[in-house]
């Protein structure tokens, strides 16, 4: 029995020749809450569909729960709450035909959690599906996922096309599910604030491989960026390796650096700079950097 | 299962209802053509049987279309699969739902059909199991057809599942009118059948969703 809920060994997937997913490898260990970030088409919904068993990978193997994604038995299942991407449900049923098809189908239903968030968000019982503005089909899709008290919960860009006190009701629900012990959450989304306020452990994707995955801590810590100024020009190699990206104006250079250590300090401070002052980043920050062309991996300690 | 079964039932219900309406003609055609042989004629009952075996073919045939077709274009098993359900689970659900309909049919006509020969067909050997032998034929041939539908409708294209499934299914009811009832067209038909659902499964079992 592993510790790790989530296993992901060196996946690859081409749609149409495209290489999509170029040999991506990580692991969610339990009652983590990860977050991974890409940009458009960087390949997490792809991930997270391979992860599901609903897309073949071209090579590789996933494993949620200790289970091989293309094995999983409907016990594994049960154990694993889904918001999918598009909030894919079946489009022409009444809200209430479709919550009773996932209440008998279900392993475990928790009523009264799961009136609580149909009462919070108000859900019209008796539209279909397709007649609910993106928002409430969201909240639907959220709460069928958390009506089962799931031990893995995967939220595919959960909060696409929320409000913004829809958005904070989900991010709520979602700290509560994560107080509850031994959950673990896999989360994609676009809005980097919400992630950063969630995750402690963060993947970043981009041209088919993961350029980041460490603590998000720890990635705040080793992603520097710097405004360094020279006494005269600035030099031409500073053999640093690493760097994410580098802007020169006149004395002055920003430099963002991949996992920055003392090494790398003493290597600059041999180049006498007149001053050297750190730019603090956010994770947009960090993620806009890392997602540039021609990055090179920012690996955990 | 049984819940996969009922919404297959409910999501269809159309083709549920037209089989108890096709059944009920059925039996009321059986029923009045034994009772006035006479005056209908053999010629007559064929004029009349051949189109309602097309009928029956075809619209299990669009039941098979319908499943699989509304199923990838709603995303619907991209859905269940997600909850505590496998694919094979829901394919079979399918199928069952495809062969309770096949059953909706025949097996009011099969009933009514034994006890009208019990009471009309002459005490020789030679008629008996002939009805039996019919209906068997019917019901394979159904089913097939099904599974032909089944097999096309997998697609998100529109034309080619009509196209494909009517054609194929011409050739098995011309098969059937050709060859009779006997032992060689059952044996086709059970290795259509076979064909059919081995290629479906594999399709749906592997394919993204």
């Amino acid at each position: 029995m592993d510790d790790n809920v989530i296993k992901v060994e060196n996946l690859v997937k081409y749609f149409d020749g495209r290489c999509v997913l170029g040999g991506i490898s990580f692991n969610v260990p339990r009652g983590c809450i990860y977050g991974l970030l890409g940009r458009n088409g960087a390949g997490k919904t792809t991930i997270i569909r391979i992860l599901l068993g609903l897309e073949p990978a071209t090579r590789g193997q996933t494993f949620l729960l200790d289970t091989e994604s293309t094995n999983l038995a409907p016990n594994d299942r049960g154990r694993i709450g889904c918001v999918a991407e598009g909030h894919n449900l079946i489009q022409n049923y009444k809200v209430e035909r479709l919550i009773k098809l996932c209440k008998d189908l279900s392993l475990q239903w928790n009523d009264e959690s799961f009136g609580h968030l149909i009462e919070t968000f108000r859900l019209p019982m008796d539209r279909r599906v397709r007649d609910l503005s993106m928002g409430m089909r969201a909240q639907l899709n959220l709460s069928l996922a958390m009506a089962i008290d799931p031990e893995l919960l995967i939220l595919d860009d959960p909060t696409l096309g929320l409000d913004t006190v829809a958005r904070r009701q989900f991010l709520e629900l979602a700290i509560e599910v994560i107080q509850k012990q031994g959950r673990t959450i896999l989360f994609c989304s676009h809005i980097l604030s919400d992630v950063e306020r969630i995750a402690d452990r963060i993947g970043i994707l981009a041209a088919g491989k993961l350029v980041v995955d460490c603590p998000l801590e720890q990635l705040k810590e080793r992603v520097k960026k710097l405004r360094v100024i020279f006494s005269e020009s600035v030099p031409v190699n500073l053999y640093l390796t690493e760097i994410i990206n580098r802007q020169i104006r006149g004395r002055e250079m920003t430099i963002t650096v991949a996992n920055w250590n003392r090494q790398k300090q003493t290597i600059l401070e041999t180049f006498k700079p007149s001053s050297c002052t750190e730019i603090p980043m956010s994770l947009e920050d960090i993620f806009i950097e890392c997602t540039r062309p021609s990055d090179e991996p920012v690996q955990a300690a | 299962m049984l819940t996969l079964i009922r919404r297959e039932i409910r999501d269809h219900i159309v083709y549920f209802i037209a089989a108890v309406i096709f059944s009920a003609i059925l039996v009321a055609f059986i029923t009045a053509t034994r009772y006035n042989l006479d005056w209908f004629g053999s010629a007559v009952f064929g004029a009349f049987s051949v189109p309602l075996l097309v009928i029956l073919v075809l619209g299990f045939s669009a039941m098979g279309v319908t499943q699989m077709y509304l199923d990838r274009n709603r995303k619907i098993s991209a859905f269940l699969s997600v909850l505590p359900v496998t694919r094979s689970r829901i394919l079979t659900a399918r199928i069952i739902a495809g062969l309770l309909a096949i059953l909706i049919v025949l097996v009011p006509v099969t009933i009514t059909a034994t006890v009208l020969e019990r009471i009309f067909a002459p005490p020789i050997p030679a008629s008996s199991g002939y009805t039996a032998e019919i209906l068997t034929t019917v019901f394979l041939m159904a089913f097939a057809c099904y599974c032909l539908g089944l097999l096309n409708g997998w697609t998100a294209n529109k034309i080619a599942p009509t196209i494909g499934a009517l054609g194929l299914n011409f050739v098995l009811v011309s098969l059937v009118f050709v060859k009779g009832f006997g032992q060689d067209i059952k044996f086709l038909l059970v290795l259509v059948i076979v064909a059919c659902l081995i290629r479906t499964w594999q399709k749906f079992m592997s394919t993204s969703l």
